[in-house]
């Protein structure tokens, strides 16, 4: 067994793991703002994800526009679609004490858009297939996919724009100062249902840069939706709640896992390991792995 | 007086219920295969009720409890355990409870001393799931991903599956009636209004959580069983999906949680719901449903329950 182990297959495995864990991490850090303003865990985040690949998938199908070209409309749409979330579904929901009400509306939400996406667009795997799918980039034998590393480029920029926002702008302190404390957010007059709407829409927004690297660089289903939501929970689970680098990193902890995990026992059991480290990370590290204080018990 | 009422009530829609079978043929007729359907919901639903809408515990692992009954009944007719009847065999169906329930208990007592709220949902999921993935990849009694088969050579009837729905059905909600009138349910029902004040109160939470998982573990196990009994084929695709989570979840919240005849409303409600939208719109019954969640939600928190309240103000 460890005759095979070269420094080269690490690696490999490894970058694998780190490039596919950004995946995780960026659609993390979409429910670690919604989860922060509304303590809610927004379930159909990874069916919106799929849906908003489709729609890259149609863009580049049907219109011909490059698939990365195409973030240009599909970010635009998708904080246009996370804001129509809050407001037409989850506006009277989450003044609600009871936020299993929340969680349901997510729940319908996402077995509508899953199976909407099966009847329209038949439950067949899709991929896009540009000229520069098959590219790579090799350096020391290591292969790293352009499409992937695309991918990893992406999610390193929108975890730094998402930071940016909520540490320089005023809208984003407002985002952050209500998932702090929304009592005392709004009793120095910050609207929650505006936070909400801004994170809801941040949220999708993420979703819909993790659509595109999704679509560009694997192939993807309608029912691979609430797989990929859980994946994005147990990372952002790993890395702590309400911490936008924290759930970055989780993702990619969490992808570094799967790819170790599937390697070393085999691919069934690597989902049997990932849920293990998360319980175990749930039991004696709570506030996750990348957050260095605790600010409120 | 209103306890009374209630009590004619049930008696005369459980009598009325039990003679169904007389009056409509069950092999042919699409109503009792309804109903017992409704009853299998009824059952784990009213075991997601007293985990979740009594004490407050959002247990998104009942899937592997409900799994966990269906393969004690499978493995013990398969292997001849306790050498008793096995087709519908009192002692097997117990056995089916017990086990999820020692199950429940022995994750229980980590799970709920350490984690609580949203952690403790995300830790019951990610236990639900390490389970089915046991069953998928291990075993040599348990059939790995094939599952089992129990001999279907057995099946005469109709009849035993309904009666025997409707007895568990009936079962599982008098224990919650009874839980919910008893010191133990005035316990649980502090827990979830207030964790703190509870254990100030002298409540050990520990305890009554474990209990109240356990319980819900129990039911979920005695579904899973009867499902077993009608499925002959066990596998971790049938018995292990996340869906006998999700649906007792939508069908408890819908119908009104934490409340004893909101799960029946709610179960009888959905698989309605979800019977006809089979029938009429085979290809977009889902979509449907999804829709039918959201609606309810929005305009109804509360479940079908608050909707008398609605109605009739006190």
């Amino acid at each position: 067994m460890l005759d095979i182990l070269s420094f080269q297959l690490v690696s490999q495995l490894l970058i694998n793991g780190i490039l596919f864990g950004t995946m995780y991490g960026i659609a993390a850090i979409g429910l670690s703002l919604i989860y922060g303003t509304m303590r809610i865990i927004f379930l159909a985040q990874g069916t919106i994800i799929i849906f908003l690949a489709y729609i890259c998938y149609w863009f580049f199908k049907l219109l011909g526009i490059d698939p990365y070209l195409s973030i240009l409309l599909v970010v635009p749409v998708s904080l246009l679609l996370g804001m129509g979330f809050y407001q037409g579904l989850f506006r009277e929901a989450a003044a609600l004490e009871d936020k299993n009400i929340s969680l349901l509306i997510a729940v319908g939400l996402m077995f509508l858009v899953e199976n909407l996406m099966a009847t329209m667009w038949s439950s067949n795997p899709r991929s896009i297939m540009t000229s520069y799918t098959a590219y790579g980039v090799s350096t020391l034998g290591l292969r790293v996919s352009f499409t992937r590393l695309m991918g990893f480029i992406m999610a390193v920029l929108s975890t730094i724009g998402v930071n940016l926002f909520l540490n320089k702008t005023l809208v984003g302190k407002a985002v952050k100062a209500a998932s702090e404390d929304m009592e005392a957010a709004a009793l120095v007059g910050i609207s929650p249902h505006a936070v909400n709407g801004i994170a809801f829409a941040i949220g999708i927004g993420l979703a819909g840069t993790a659509g595109v690297a999704l679509a560009t660089t694997y192939s993807f289903d309608p029912y691979f939706g609430f797989i990929f939501a859980l994946k994005a929970m147990i990372a952002l689970a790993l890395g702590g709640m309400g911490s936008v680098t924290g759930a970055f990193l989780g993702g990619i902890l969490l992808g570094v896992l799967e790819s170790v995990g599937s390697f070393v026992i085999s691919g069934g059991w690597a989902d049997a390991i990932s849920y293990g480290v998360f319980l175990i990370v749930l039991m004696f590290k709570p506030e996750g792995l990348f957050v260095r204080s605790v600010k409120k018990a | 007086m209103k306890d009374k009422r209630a009590l004619i009530v049930t008696i005369v829609i459980t009598a009325a219920l039990a003679c169904v079978p007389f009056v409509i043929n069950t092999e042919t007729s699409y109503f009792v295969y309804f109903l017992f359907l409704s009853f299998t919901y009824i059952i784990i639903t009213q075991g997601w009720n007293v985990v979740a809408g009594y004490t407050g515990q959002i247990s998104l692992g009942q899937h592997a409890f409900f799994g966990l009954g269906a393969y004690t009944t499978a493995m013990n007719w398969i292997y001849d355990i306790t050498k008793t009847g096995y087709y519908f065999d009192p002692v097997t169906m117990l056995l089916s409870g017990i086990v999820p329930a020692i199950v429940a208990i022995a994750i229980g007592i980590p799970l709920l001393s350490k984690l609580r709220g949203d952690y403790f949902a995300l830790g019951t999921l990610g236990l639900g799931e390490i389970i089915r993935v046991y069953f998928i990849k291990g075993g040599t009694y348990t059939g790995g991903p094939i599952g089992l088969l129990i001999p279907s050579n057995v099946y005469t009837s109709m009849r035993p599956y309904y009666w025997t729905g409707l007895f568990l059905a009936l079962f599982a909600t008098s224990v919650v009636y009874f839980l919910t009138r008893s010191r133990i349910g005035l316990a649980l029902t502090a827990i979830r209004e207030d964790e703190t004040a509870a254990a100030a109160n002298g409540i050990n939470i520990l305890k009554y959580k474990i209990f109240a998982f356990s319980v819900g573990a129990f039911l979920s196990g005695l579904g899973g069983s009867l499902t077993a009994y009608y499925l002959f084929h066990i596998s971790p695709e049938s018995v292990l999906l996340l869906k006998w989570t999700l649906y007792p979840i939508l069908m408890c919240v819908i119908g009104g949680s934490g409340t004893i005849t909101g799960p029946i409303i709610g179960a009888v409600f959905m698989t309605a719901v979800f019977s006809i939208a089979n029938i009429y719109l085979p290809e977009t019954h889902p979509i449907l449903s999804g829709l039918l969640i959201i609606l309810v939600m929005k305009f109804m928190p509360k479940g079908l329950v608050g909707l008398r309240e609605k109605i009739r103000p006190r």
